[in-house]
């Protein structure tokens, strides 16, 4: 018990530590705390029964919550946090490495927010996207407007990360991202990112980000990263997007990744390319897609989509297909498509079928199906026809509590047969005075 | 090395404290909110003409444009979304896959559905990129059972 406790703490320590340091810093600064303080939230309990190939019963329950805290003392400070934590009712191993128990801290920080000019302070731990940065850090992220279009982001701490390498010693990351914007024609940001693990440098990277709408119904999107460290372009990824034409859109992708210097950073050896292994580690990569959209009417749309992947070494692969989708919101929502993946050997080949359907009865009931289907070119453990078909009902038992179970069933290369039952509770809370309706994403 | 992070995590506090001084002297911000109620999917683009129309919410929003959205203009999503619509799918450490989170609404275009243990194989082989977003650095412990 007392391990698991130390290994708990362990785990949440860079957080606490830096809670406690935004509390620290912030709070003396902060007025009286007042009672108007609003607390809104949501829990979301999943049970999930499941069998392992070799015929274990997993039973895993997982309690995710996350909520917030406005007004706190001043209505320009709240606090955020979202976590889970999970154990196996059947005492087996369910959350990886023999592990029966499993938790993790989301997110968890306080936020200081200003009227004007879009300025925060955010200060624990934090999820940053500023450009070349996708990261969790433990630490402080904080923006601000500046005058005549530019805007400024800093973050700075150590860095959230799984998997390896998990070098011992200190680990800091720090990036900064600059910006500048008219607000109907482009916005344009340079951003720089460095992360260091035990002294050494494990990323140092630069990118341009940009959004550019040079006239009504034309936007193009993308950006570029420059791996520092590695000395080479990592990517250019750019999008253009063309309608509405009446009830037609268009939009056309265009990347090129360079593997050398893409996956430099990655902390899993399964983006550790070795030469003569199946990914060539001087891999470079053209991407070019086209998707149509066409509005049938208010609840029809159909859509088709080709993708080409052009190699430098390997030979090519081409992914291509067709949606068709019916919406009428809040009471149904319906869609069928067909894609192949059309890779250079037939091992590399698929086919995959989907069609779900989801519809809401006696204003409370949400029945959904779900159908999935994967035939592949070449046979995995002698299977070729992999399939799923789940069911699902969520009855909304009160305004703000829901009750829903679904059953998949499934036939692939692992299993014969295999069934999962899943049920979950969702109930959505608010206390204080000033509590107002919970934001979308529950 | 640990007086090199004290001195980099000082020299950090240092602006964000002034940033927090010279905040706290501006008046108190409200709770960032739309104006209105949307209803989904946000259209932005029938009341706004500007930047925020290309927020439009299409189909192809979630699985192809909101990450540029979000690269430059994060704080627009909070507008709309608490922070762990963001968490639902961008995992530190998952075990449920968002799909089987939110098998009540299949319209949304969530990864990894049906058997993508074995399709993987080849999606990760065809485009290894497309992983690394999510995998490179957070959420691959379960990876490494069988990438060691």
């Amino acid at each position: 018990m007392k391990t698991t406790g130390a290994k708990l703490w362990k785990k949440v320590r860079g957080s606490a530590v830096c809670l406690g340091t935004a509390a620290a810093l912030l709070l003396p600064s902060m007025p009286s705390i007042a009672v108007a303080a609003s607390l809104t939230g949501n829990s979301n309990t999943y049970v999930l029964s499941r069998q392992t190939a070799d015929d274990t019963n997993l039973l895993p329950l997982y309690e995710y919550l996350d909520f917030a805290v406005q007004d706190l003392g001043t209505e320009s400070l709240s606090a955020h946090f979202g976590g889970w934590l999970g154990f196996d009712l059947n005492n087996n191993s369910s959350f990886g490495n023999g592990e029966k128990t499993g938790n993790d801290l989301q997110y968890g920080y306080l936020s200081y927010r200003a009227k004007a000019n879009n300025a925060v302070v955010n200060l624990g731990r934090v999820m940053v996207f500023e450009g070349v940065a996708a990261e969790r850090v433990d630490g402080i992220y904080a923006r601000t407007d500046i005058k005549g279009g530019f805007g400024i982001s800093v973050f700075g701490g150590a860095p959230v990360e799984t998997g390896n390498p998990d070098l011992p010693g200190n680990n800091v990351i720090y990036g900064a991202r600059i910006s500048h914007q008219n607000a109907g024609t482009y916005a344009i940001g340079l951003s720089y990112l460095k992360e260091d693990k035990d002294s050494n440098t494990f990323r140092e990277e630069e990118g341009v980000d940009l959004w550019f709408k040079p006239m009504n119904k034309v936007e193009v999107m993308g950006r570029s990263s420059y791996n520092a460290e590695t000395k080479g372009w990592m990517e250019h990824s750019y999008y253009l997007i063309l309608g509405p034409f009446d009830k037609l859109r268009f939009n056309t992708e265009a990347s090129w990744i360079n593997y050398a210097d893409y996956f430099q950073g990655a902390t899993s050896s399964v983006f550790q390319f070795q030469p003569g292994g199946p990914i060539d580690p001087n891999e470079k990569v053209n991407i070019l897609g086209e998707e149509v959209f066409y509005t049938i009417n208010n609840n029809w749309a159909a859509s088709v989509d080709y993708k080409i992947y052009d190699y430098t070494i390997a030979g090519n692969a081409s992914y291509y297909g067709a949606k068709v989708t019916y919406s009428k919101p809040k009471v149904y929502n319906a869609g069928a498509s067909v894609h192949r993946m059309d890779g250079e050997t037939d091992r590399l080949k698929y086919d995959e079928y989907r069609v779900y359907a989801s519809m809401k009865m006696m204003e409370k009931l949400v029945l959904s199906i779900d159908l999935f289907d994967v035939k592949y070119k070449e046979a995995i453990n002698n299977v070729t026809n992999a399939y799923s078909a789940s069911v699902d009902a969520s009855y909304e038992l009160m305004e703000r509590l829901k009750l829903g179970v679904d059953v998949e069933y499934s036939k692939n290369p692992d299993f014969d047969k295999e069934v999962r039952l899943l049920a979950k509770v969702s109930y959505g809370f608010e206390l204080g005075g000033g509590a107002t309706k919970p934001k979308e994403g529950k | 090395m640990r007086t090199q992070t004290i001195r980099f995590a000082a020299l950090l506090l240092i602006p964000v404290l002034a940033a927090a001084f010279l905040l706290s002297s501006v008046a108190a911000a409200a709770e960032m909110k739309h104006p209105v109620e949307v209803e989904a999917p946000a259209i932005c683009s029938q009341c706004h003409e500007d930047w925020r129309a290309s927020l439009d919410h299409t189909p192809e929003f979630g699985k192809l444009r909101h990450k540029f959205q979000a690269y430059q203009n994060k704080q627009a999503c909070g507008i709309c979304h608490v922070e762990s619509f963001c968490s639902d799918c961008h995992a530190h450490k998952e075990f449920l896959k968002p799909s089987d989170k939110f098998k009540d609404e299949p319209q949304r275009d969530l990864p990894h559905r049906g058997d993508y243990i074995n399709q993987h194989k080849i999606d990760g082989k065809i485009n290894p990129a497309s992983c690394m977003r999510c995998h490179g650095r957070q959420n691959n412990e379960r990876c490494q059972a069988c990438h060691r």
